[in-house]
């Protein structure tokens, strides 16, 4: 590139002592190439910054430019009032007024406007009277404008946590308890998505049951928080409701013991996978000084849902019948089941409100829960982290020290309130655990089901028998025989592959696994 | 070679420098709460009036203000309550003067917008006359309405069409200004250019909203505005347009048409109780025109920080010379409503927050907002400091002696009748 005036021999520039005539001619030619290459690089330089700085502009402008530019007028439809069965679509407004005002006038009698009085326009620059509704042809949300309008939302919602946003950010460890099951993927799925949405950083203490495995790392991988430990526990998880706390209290102390030895800084969280969690939660937790207290709304069972409705009913009618209820008619009402703090009209703490299992019946655990401890749950309580650390000192005296409160001396399995020496020193969080943060759905599949690992099936599964209460019609069971021709293969399945649909991930998966299976029978 | 790359290397260094220059300049944009506001008459939304003017209050007897509101005490409250509290607003101001001859401006206290429906809808029929017999009692009462006919007097006319006296467009047009007011000043909430109805030099006021009702359902700042776009309100008035097309020329039957299943526009007809805290849970709030191009919904949007979408063609929005409005709202074409998801989804973040940082502006809610007790820079004082700024008056409204302009027979027959 840097050729000078007649020399194409660059390696001439290097040597610059080999004789006088050359030395002259090469500094010649390197004076003239140096001042050559100074200019340029200069327009270089002035190029680059110019389109950096119009470039960013350019690119919103010319969107902008497109959008208005398109006259949409002509390919608009326009509709006239529920009346007119047809489309009018003329170009001049002032005609279109008048045409649909005679038209109007001719179809119905109803029609309040006086029609001499055509459109008055000679006083006014916007018509007055009779306009067209416009309707795009396709009126329906278009997803790049969907996109650009939630980019513009995330930025207001930034903005907004920068100007008014808790000014508090200590980051968060979360510890969480969870073993491979059915209901794995539907629990920790929601927990993952919401510790990743918190604004602080957290530090996410993944336990397993039975060891670390491969599918719930799968899981976990998702998760866009700024630390992940997933550690393993060594004892299976039993089936018994209250062998299952059991061993979750454990691997939680398991948990605050890791946090003890690394020294972490933060609020200890316990976010168990089957809570349900608001991003207010983890504002509130930055408020916790050494140990706060907040409110669990309990979810599943507990009275929302049958067998408990009808029983609630029958106690509803006992009572009426009994006399102790006034209104016959009147619905049964039933609160929500709330567990947590409890305090008066000051402020203070005064109790625990522990949730009170209404009137059941014993029913075997199959699947459904109930709540047989009358303890409060871990996580109700919110720490800080350095009311576990080994630096007993600085600790108020009402904690009491790691050793007293983690192995119970009735050999029971160890409870976080008994950390506590005083109960009247917890900071209760939510406007005084008045407002639920917290909700914990109590909902799991039978002990005793089976999932395919990562729920996906790899091979053809073994025994297919139909439904026998499904809405569609049953597909016949025919003895196997050899596998029809893969077109017919897709007959029946309902596979959504039509012109307007698309073939995303999901989807194309599924129907892609169906046709390779050889026989749906 | 060796120096072209050292040129070559310094070229990249300086390029990178200016580049990182430029970036920080960007970043260092760092989160500001709100901005100056300041119009084409420049900044002067916090002027103080006081001293600017002076303004002589005339006493007219009871039945042109007090009994109506003895009458119906609604006036106090639904949106053109302006005219009433204006009135109590100069009766206690500093700038009000006993002495009429050194008063600049002269104010008639005449509650037009009064005499209300059962529904609470008012009627314009008598307003011409009422207004009539107001001018004439002034007239024949004070010398000072004969010597400019009416040029330094000024009158509130909220109603929809302001001194047109009718809700119906084309009747309003045909009617136009009230002849006798052609010289005066009107303060009014009705604003389009070209329209007979706004005559020029009037004052546009925002329309009366109770400020304590929606200064008492403030939500925390920090709540994530999570409605992108957000309107309540009637879309087809089928009382009195069934079959669509002439309500709002079109334009709220066009959003619902285009945008009901749009998952970013949470528009609706029901009203409900969490209206105002959903507002300012919204980033833009539509302010479409209805029978006449203004709303209280201007007002709502403001106070609550929801940048206002404004479709209505040609409207002149209050205090336009203090307020720069452009920059404030989004306007949009009523031929372009079809297309509103693009425009308001093109529009860059930057731009949105400088909206918001402009709403957030202390003195804009301020000067939205008739307060009780009136508070500096509220919109009486914006009343006021529009009046100073059209002093001093021209010398060639002062008439000579017996020189008349104004035709009092002018007008339909009708408003003739004496009230």
């Amino acid at each position: 590139m840097k050729k000078a005036a007649g020399s194409h021999r660059p390696s001439r520039m290097r040597s610059k002592n080999r004789s006088g005539f050359s030395s002259d001619q090469t500094s010649d030619t390197a004076f003239r190439s140096t001042s050559i290459s100074f200019f340029r690089i200069f327009i270089q330089c002035m190029f680059c910054i110019g389109t950096l700085v119009v470039g960013f502009r350019f690119t919103r402008e010319a969107h902008f430019l497109r959008a208005s530019f398109h006259h949409p007028e002509d390919s608009f439809s326009r509709r006239t009032g529920a009346r007119m069965g047809s489309l009018v679509s003329i170009g001049n407004r002032s005609d279109l007024d008048l045409r649909i005002q005679e038209e109007i006038a001719n179809d119905s009698e109803a029609f309040r406007l006086e029609n001499s009085e055509t459109i008055i326009r000679s006083r006014v620059r916007v018509d007055v009277g009779r306009h067209a509704i416009l309707i795009r042809p396709w009126p329906h949300p278009d997803p790049f404008e969907v996109i650009q309008a939630h980019h513009l939302i995330a930025r207001v919602q930034m903005e907004q946590w920068q100007l008014y946003g808790s000014k508090e950010s200590k980051p968060i460890i979360a510890i969480t308890t969870t073993f491979v099951r059915s209901f794995q993927a539907v629990h920790l799925t929601g927990l993952l998505h919401t510790l990743s949405l918190v604004p602080v950083h957290v530090t996410w203490i993944v336990m397993e049951a039975g060891g670390v495995t491969n599918e719930t790392a799968y899981f976990l991988s998702k998760a866009r928080v700024h630390r992940l430990l997933h550690l393993g526990f060594g004892d299976a998880m039993p089936a018994g409701l209250k062998e299952r706390g059991q061993l979750e209290a454990h691997m939680r102390v398991e948990g605050l013991r890791y946090v003890r030895e690394e020294k972490m800084e933060g609020i200890v969280v316990f976010a168990d996978e089957s809570n349900l969690h608001s991003l207010e939660f983890f504002t509130e937790a930055q408020k916790v000084d050494w140990v706060g207290a907040v409110s669990i709304g309990l979810l599943g069972f507990a009275g929302f849902e049958e067998p408990a409705q009808s029983r609630i009913a029958d106690v509803h009618q006992e009572e009426v019948g009994a006399g102790r209820r006034d209104n016959l008619f009147a619905r049964p009402t039933f609160e929500p089941q709330v567990q947590g703090p409890s305090c008066d009209s000051k402020g203070n703490l005064v109790g625990w409100h522990i949730f009170d299992p209404l009137p059941l019946e014993e029913e075997v655990y199959t699947g459904i829960m109930l709540a047989q401890n009358r303890r409060l749950e871990w996580p109700n309580f919110v720490l800080n982290a350095r009311a576990v650390w080994k630096t007993e000192g600085n600790q108020p005296e009402w904690i009491k020290s790691w050793d007293e409160w983690v192995t119970p001396k009735d050999g029971s399995a160890p409870d976080i309130k008994a950390i506590l020496r005083d109960d009247k020193q917890v900071k209760v969080l939510g406007d005084c655990g008045r407002k639920v943060l917290l909700w914990w759905l109590r909902a799991e599949a039978r002990a005793d089901s089976r999932h395919p690992a990562n729920w996906v099936l790899d091979e053809n599964l073994e025994i297919i028998v139909p439904a026998k209460s499904t809405p569609w019609p049953d597909r016949p069971v025919r003895v196997p025989s050899p596998p029809p021709p893969p077109a017919a293969a897709t007959v029946g399945t309902g596979s959504k592959r039509g012109a307007g649909s698309r073939v995303s991930g999901g989807k194309g998966r599924r129907s892609k696994r169906r046709q390779s299976r050889p026989n749906i029978s | 070679m060796t120096k072209d790359r050292r040129y070559g290397n310094f070229s990249l260094l300086t390029s990178f420098g200016l580049l990182l220059l430029f970036l920080c300049q960007r970043v260092s944009l760092a989160a500001v709460h709100h901005q100056r506001i300041s119009g084409s008459a420049g900044d002067v939304l916090e002027d103080n009036p006081v001293g600017r003017l002076k303004v002589f209050v005339y006493e007219l007897p009871s039945k042109y203000n007090k009994k109506w509101l003895e009458k119906d005490p609604r006036c106090l409250t639904h949106m053109f309550a302006a005219e009433e509290f204006v009135h109590d607003f100069l009766l206690a101001s500093p700038v009000r003067t006993m002495n009429p001859e050194e008063a600049d401006w002269f104010y008639t206290p005449v509650y037009t917008t009064c005499d209300l429906t059962p529904n609470g809808l008012p009627l314009p029929f008598k307003s011409p006359r009422m207004m009539r017999s107001a001018i004439s009692y002034i007239s024949t009462h004070w010398p000072f309405w004969n010597r400019t006919e009416g040029g330094d007097h000024f009158f509130v006319v909220p109603h929809d069409f302001g001194a047109c006296f009718h809700y119906q467009e084309e009747k309003a047009i045909e009617r136009g200004v009230l002849p006798l007011l052609k010289r005066s000043t009107l303060v009014q909430t009705f604003g389009q250019n070209h329209h007979v109805c706004l005559k020029e030099g009037s004052i546009v006021v925002p329309p009366y909203a109770p400020p304590e009702k929606m200064q008492s359902r403030f939500i925390p700042p920090s709540t994530p505005r999570s409605i992108f776009v957000y309107f309540r309100g009637l879309f087809y008035d089928v009382g009195n347009d069934p079959e669509g097309g002439y309500y709002a020329r079109g334009a709220r039957a066009a959003v619902w048409e285009n945008f009901k299943d749009n998952p970013l526009f949470d528009i609706s007809t029901q009203h409900p109780s969490t209206y105002y805290e959903d507002m300012q849970r919204a980033i833009f709030c539509l302010c479409p025109l209805g029978w006449a191009p203004w709303s209280p919904r201007l007002v709502e949007g403001v106070i609550f920080g929801c940048i206002p979408v404004i479709i209505a063609d040609d409207i002149v929005l209050p205090f336009a010379d203090a307020i720069p409005w452009e920059k404030i709202g989004v306007f949009v074409a009523e031929k372009d409503v079809p297309n509103l998801d693009k425009i308001l989804s093109l529009i860059s973040p930057e731009e949105v927050l400088e909206k918001q940082r402009l709403l957030a502006n202390p003195a804009m809610k301020q000067a939205m907002l008739f307060s009780q007790p009136t508070l500096p820079g509220d919109a009486f004082h914006q009343i006021l400091n529009g009046l100073a700024r059209k002093l001093p008056h021209d010398p060639q409204i002062y008439l000579k002696p017996g020189q008349t302009v104004l035709n009092w027979t002018e007008g339909p027959a009708g408003d003739l009748k004496p009230w």
